[in-house]
């Protein structure tokens, strides 16, 4: 029960990108289309994932002194076997992608939950949190990808959805689109958190 | 035993962990990786040059030339030479693009292929697009091939990429390179 809880606060209640707007980078560069972006989010998933249990696990074993780079090495192990997987196995994803893998590292949503959720908690819990945070880390993704692909190439998943006289707006492929889609949604999200407090204090 | 001493050899066993781990997993993948490649070369001359059934790789005359090519493989059915393939390796936007290229014996180039490259989703890496890289096929090599912004192309231009121009030009670079290659070298 508790479990599910954590799960479920991090797609929803403590959305990483919505909420705690973290990972800002990768979300902004590779949600040019859909699939992108959940590729990202799943690949940022299966590392949150290795990264809080190993950490969680290790939690007594690392001094805090030494626990930052103790950390970053293991992140950028799981990445590092993350993207070899990937070149060897999905070649295809590995050619859409390659670029970003090696960006995870960097990706302070999972320095930030080893930080402050695994170093702290069981590694039950941590995997908990790890998929919790990788869900909703996905979920946004898709969604923010899945705008920018239909408004700036007329397409989902790569199929046409408006006729073939809809003109691209370009803008939303560019990084400009990024920022502005960005915006709206956390704005979009604002409104709602903001209506769902005050029908509560009435 | 000294505190830094203590740290020092907590992160050492925490790196050594990692690094056999990861030797580890680059022992599994190494081989499908390198396969991966000859699959996706084996394949990319395939495409560009679809007549020939056997290639044989031939060393490059005066490398200092021609910097950006990188591989030759003629193409032969039987006793026959249908024709060569290009490697090519031009500098797009974000560094540089594999720029496979066919051309026949008789000049016309066969068709391009787009390999490994760092250009922007969605707007340059739309060169590996048959829609953009199939305007190379049929030209010939008796003229250089021109990238044009918008409008009908003649003979020998090809409309760029929208938003991706340079990416474009890089492509073309590649082409007439191995063009060039191919009327200095091979003819």
């Amino acid at each position: 029960m508790k479990l599910r809880k954590t799960v479920l606060n991090g797609i929803v209640a403590d959305n990483p990108v919505f909420i705690q707007m973290l990972g800002m980078c990768p979300t902004l560069a590779v949600t040019t289309s859909a699939v992108n972006g959940i590729a990202m989010g799943l690949a940022t998933t299966a590392v949150l994932l290795g990264s809080n249990t190993v950490i969680s696990a290790l939690k007594n074993f690392i001094p805090s002194k030494i626990r930052i780079p103790a950390f970053i090495v293991v992140i950028a192990t799981f990445v590092t076997i993350v993207g070899l997987m990937m070149k060897a196995f999905l070649p295809a994803l590995d050619k859409a992608l390659g670029l970003f893998i090696p960006l995870i590292v960097v990706n302070c949503i999972i320095l930030g939950r080893a930080e402050s959720y695994a170093s702290k908690n069981s590694v039950v819990n941590s995997i908990a949190d790890g998929a919790g945070m990788g869900i909703g880390f996905t979920v946004a993704l898709f969604i923010l990808g899945a705008i920018r692909e239909i408004i700036g190439a007329g397409t989902l998943f790569g199929t046409a959805v408006f006729g073939a006289a809809y003109e691209p707006a370009l803008i939303m492929i560019l990084p400009p689109g990024a920022f502005l889609i960005l915006g709206l949604l956390l704005a979009l999200f604002n409104w709602i958190s903001m209506k769902k407090a005050r029908g509560e204090n009435r | 035993m000294k505190e830094i001493t203590k740290l020092a050899i907590i992160l050492l066993i925490i790196t050594s962990v990692a690094a056999a781990g990861l030797g580890y997993v680059n022992g599994i993948t190494e081989g499908p990786i390198a396969e991966q490649l000859r699959l996706a070369d084996i394949e990319a001359r395939k495409q560009v040059l679809p007549e020939a059934e056997d290639f044989q790789q031939l060393d490059i005359e005066s490398p200092d030339d021609y910097k950006i090519v990188s591989e030759v493989f003629k193409g032969t059915v039987g006793e026959n030479k249908t024709g060569y393939t290009f490697k090519t390796v031009p500098s797009g936007y974000g560094g540089t693009i594999e720029v496979m290229v066919g051309i026949s014996s008789e000049g016309v180039v066969t068709g391009v292929s787009i390999g490994n490259h760092t250009e922007t989703p969605g707007l340059g890496a739309k060169a590996a697009n048959d829609d953009y890289k199939g305007q190379y096929t049929g030209k010939t090599s008796d003229m250089e091939v021109t990238v044009i912004k918008a409008g009908a192309p003649s003979d020998n231009e090809v409309v760029a990429i929208s938003g991706a121009t340079i990416t474009s030009r890089a492509v073309t670079d590649g082409v007439n390179e191995a063009i060039r290659y191919f009327n200095e070298k091979l003819r």
